[in-house]
């Protein structure tokens, strides 16, 4: 059954095809949309007051805005195949090092924020589903409120209850494991919601098999039976939510990381995009595709290692 | 991307693994990341952690035009002169200086002994080379160039005495000089790259650059050998401070918090609201100062076929505005309304102007009855010849401090009790710049720190317009005006120069050309066992002089 050859070559090699698309699409969508950002960049960037004369020529010739579209698209496609995204020009530093510096932070964040969403969810969904009505009730108000709510408002009355009074966490910029519980579990709280409805609503309909009837015939007692059979069968769904999942932790990122004055490439973009360092955005823009790509990809890989009738479905 | 199929159960442990070994990975590679701790902030009494509301992009001085770099920089960089308070020049790196008759020629004699932080000897040198560097177009100054828009060149005379020569008489140059946007830097650190003069400032002031880790804090450390401290600071020697750290908290809440739970000793940018409550902590003080320079001020747009283009309807619209009843309401008495351009702490500053254009509604009808427009609509707002009275006034909402959101819709309230209609519109920044580039606005605001009255000369001469550097948005053009901010520009004594200014003032009134509303004012909150915490002319704190005793 275990077939790794041409099968699996093909398709690994038309999904990176795919993946090379994607990002040279994101990379010039990004260079685009700043480019319909209404106003000359340039005075936006010198803050359009004191600036002399010559530091605006001088800014337009570095940025390269004094020559053809099209030729500045090319300059940024050929830098970019190179894997040089260019100098900021707010930070006198390449944007490669800018994001460089501040990637790790962001992904600390997001894969504690993630795992944590993820246990507590799954035990809210298995633990709740399909029995105990009131119980499952008060638990679905809760991921829907959880849900809905900003982060920003979440993580502000975090920090005036856990910080400003109770002075268990540090207020802003916490670096060490400390540092990370606010945050996390202000960017866990918007994904617990929707993961714990997508779990549940798996566990429950997985419950109605015939397999889990047999597993009950068989004499498993009801945890057995969840965590053993309807769990795993429910976990499938969520990784269909993976490109959601990934997309929802960097939007994310942005608003915690400002609220928590943390590090991150969230809190570049953001500054970024204020101060109309165009360069940066789109550099962030890129390797935030990046990620994704190879998050996708990554999970389309295993998805195929645990479920073999798509092999034959893609191949 | 993916197919929702139901695979059989039994290949589920794989996945939940792989789930949790994606995790893993994530986590044991940033574990080694996150060792980029900064500098203890511990309790110690000779450190000091000082939370800002924003972080500067690059610390080169002669780069950045942002206040939260001066702010940083006075502690790194020391001047040629310094701005003593009441306005007048002390020496400090220069210990005299002489100018020429005609005011195009300084000649500053320099003090010896000075070090900086990399070794090398204060000489005619590094003032050469960090003038140079400031007008350099290379350098991309965004404010510093600015400042010497009347310089020529300099030259080393001898080790210890510089001449800079100047296009044209510039009295504002000795303050220009004396701000930490021409902070003197070493002329060997000057030959670094861009990115090591933004990132690691070296400068002979008396605290060090240690480290900054972007997105969160800078640390500093005393100098030890400092012993050329300005005039104006209370004690001489090395700074009280071991160390200095400086964190970056932007949102108001947060960094307000964390002075209350005691993280952190001071913090920059309190907002308004939240000074009343801290002034009542038994832990907490406030402190303030009047920023120097054009206060808040809506300028309005005169330009011909415009509906502001009449004297009469910009008075109308002046008059028609209950300042004084606005700002305190609005910004919990934080702030004082304006009544000139100029704040009172600006040399040159009119105090007969307080007082002399309050609020009228009745006069401001009668003056719009007088320029025709007599007509109402079904809206209440005026009409002339079937054309409303509307007024553009875009903003952006992402630059929007100090309340000025409430204020700006309280000004529209109360100018359409007049039946005047303002529109303010939020837009972009990208469409704000080219909006107020092509004068397309009625009304543009702003305020401007600056501890000279040459303030004055950027916002309203006629040869400062956006295109030529300056700030004179709506391209004002006043022969009288003119003629007085470049005698002010050129006048050598002091009272010449603020009689002046006070006659721009007088005329800005009369012309109405703008509407000063409230005058900006800089507020630190601080532990009470901070000491000595003084403000800069342009009203940013000072550090040298601080200590931490007592809890």
């Amino acid at each position: 059954m275990s077939r790794p050859g041409w099968g699996a070559a093909r398709w690994f090699a038309r999904r990176l095809a795919l993946s090379v698309l994607v990002l040279l699409g994101s990379a010039t969508a990004a260079f685009i949309a700043v480019r319909l950002t209404p106003g000359d960049p340039v005075r936006v960037i010198l803050g359009g007051t004191t600036a002399t004369p010559q530091a605006v020529a001088q800014v337009r010739h570095d940025l390269g805005t004094d020559r053809p579209l099209v030729v500045q698209y090319g300059l940024f496609l050929g830098r970019l195949l190179h894997g040089d995204l260019g100098m900021s020009y707010q930070l006198q530093d390449t944007v490669g090092h800018v994001i460089g510096s501040q990637l790790w932070a962001t992904v600390e964040l997001a894969v504690t924020a993630f795992t944590l969403a993820f246990v507590v969810a799954l035990l809210l969904a298995v633990s709740t589903a399909g029995r105990w009505p009131l119980l499952r009730r008060a638990s679905t108000v809760v991921e829907l409120v959880l849900s809905s709510s900003p982060s920003f408002w979440v993580g502000v009355t975090l920090l005036t209850v856990f910080s400003f009074h109770w002075h268990v966490f540090p207020a802003a910029g916490g670096n060490g494991p400390v540092g990370l519980v606010l945050p996390a579990v202000t960017l866990a709280a918007a994904l617990v919601g929707v993961f714990a409805q997508v779990m549940r609503a798996g566990v429950e309909r997985a419950l109605e098999e015939p397999f889990v009837l047999s597993a009950r015939a068989r004499g498993s007692g009801e945890s057995a039976v969840r965590f053993r059979h309807a769990l795993r069968h429910a976990l499938i769904p969520m990784v269909t939510l993976s490109g959601w999942v990934v997309g929802s932790l960097f939007s994310g990122a942005v608003v915690v990381e400002t609220v928590f004055s943390r590090q991150g490439i969230g809190r570049v973009l953001a500054t970024a995009i204020q101060g109309r360092d165009f360069p940066v955005v789109t550099g962030v823009v890129v390797v935030s595709t990046l990620l994704f790509v190879v998050v996708s990809l990554l999970v389309d890989w295993l998805y195929r290692v645990i479920d073999p009738r798509l092999k034959e479905a893609y191949a | 991307m993916l197919i929702t199929t139901r695979p059989p159960a039994h290949r589920a442990p794989a996945l939940l693994a792989a789930l949790s070994l994606l995790a893993g990975v994530g986590l044991t590679a940033c574990s080694s990341s996150s060792g980029s701790a900064t500098g203890g902030a511990g309790a110690a009494s000779s450190a000091l952690t000082f939370a800002a509301d924003s972080e500067p992009a690059c610390v080169d001085p002669a780069v950045s035009p942002r206040d939260v770099t001066a702010l940083i920089d006075r502690n790194i960089f020391d001047s040629l002169v310094n701005d003593a308070p009441g306005g007048t020049i002390k020496p400090w790196l220069a210990k005299s200086w002489t100018v020429s008759g005609d005011g195009k020629t300084y000649v500053f004699h320099l003090r010896t002994g000075v070090r900086f932080h990399d070794g090398t000897a204060l000489d005619a040198t590094a003032v050469k080379a960090t003038l140079d560097h400031a007008v350099d177009p290379k350098t991309k100054s965004t404010y510093a160039a600015g400042l010497l828009s009347a310089y020529k060149s300099s030259t080393a005379v001898d080790a210890s005495t510089v001449k800079v020569s100047l296009s044209r008489p510039d009295a504002a140059l000795l303050q220009s000089l004396s701000t930490a946007f021409l902070g003197i830097q070493s002329a060997k650190a000057l030959r670094r790259s861009a990115a090591q003069l933004c990132g690691a400032p070296i400068g002979s002031g008396p605290f060090e650059f240690v480290s900054w880790t972007k997105k969160q804090s800078m640390v500093l450390k005393q100098n030890p050998a400092y012993d050329w401290g300005p005039p104006s600071a209370q004690h001489t020697g090395p700074a009280h401070l071991k160390t200095l750290t400086i964190r970056f908290i932007e949102e108001n809440t947060v960094r307000v918090g964390a002075l209350n739970s005691g993280e952190v000793d001071v913090v920059g940018g309190l907002p308004a609201p939240n000074i009343k409550s801290l002034q009542k902590s038994s832990r907490i003080q406030v402190l303030s100062a009047q920023a120097p320079g054009g206060v808040y001020s809506l300028h309005f747009n005169p330009a011909p076929g415009g509906p502001l283009a009449d004297k009469r309807v910009r008075t109308a619209l002046l008059r028609s505005v209950d300042l004084t009843q606005l700002v305190k309401s609005v910004d919990f008495g934080a702030y004082d309304r304006a009544w000139s351009e100029l704040g009172p702490r600006t040399p040159g500053y009119d105090a007969s102007m307080q007082g002399s254009w309050p609020y009228d509604p009745a006069l401001a009808g009668q003056l719009l009855d007088q320029a025709g427009w007599t007509q109402r609509d079904s809206a209440g707002y005026r009409v002339r010849n079937g054309k409303e009275l509307t007024l553009r006034w875009p903003y952006v909402a992402a630059i929007l401090r100090e309340q000025r959101d409430v204020l700006g819709q309280g000004i529209v309230a109360q100018a359409k009790k007049v039946g005047i209609r303002i529109n303010r519109v939020a837009v972009d920044v990208g469409t704000y710049s080219q909006d107020v580039f092509a004068g397309k606005a009625e009304i543009w605001d702003a305020s401007n720190v600056r501890a000279d009255p040459d303030i004055l000369r950027t916002l309203f001469a006629s040869d400062q317009t956006l295109d030529k550097g300056g700030l004179n948005v709506f391209r004002v053009k006043d022969p009288q005006i003119d003629a007085w901010l470049r005698a002010g520009a050129t006048a050598t004594d002091p009272a010449a120069r603020a009689a002046e200014y006070v006659k721009v003032q007088r005329r800005l009134r009369d012309l109405a050309l703008d509407m000063p509303v409230y005058v900006p004012t800089y507020y630190v909150g601080a532990a009470k066992k901070v000491h000595g915490l003084a403000f800069e002319a342009a009203a940013y704190p000072l550090f040298y002089d601080v200590s931490v005793g007592g809890a």
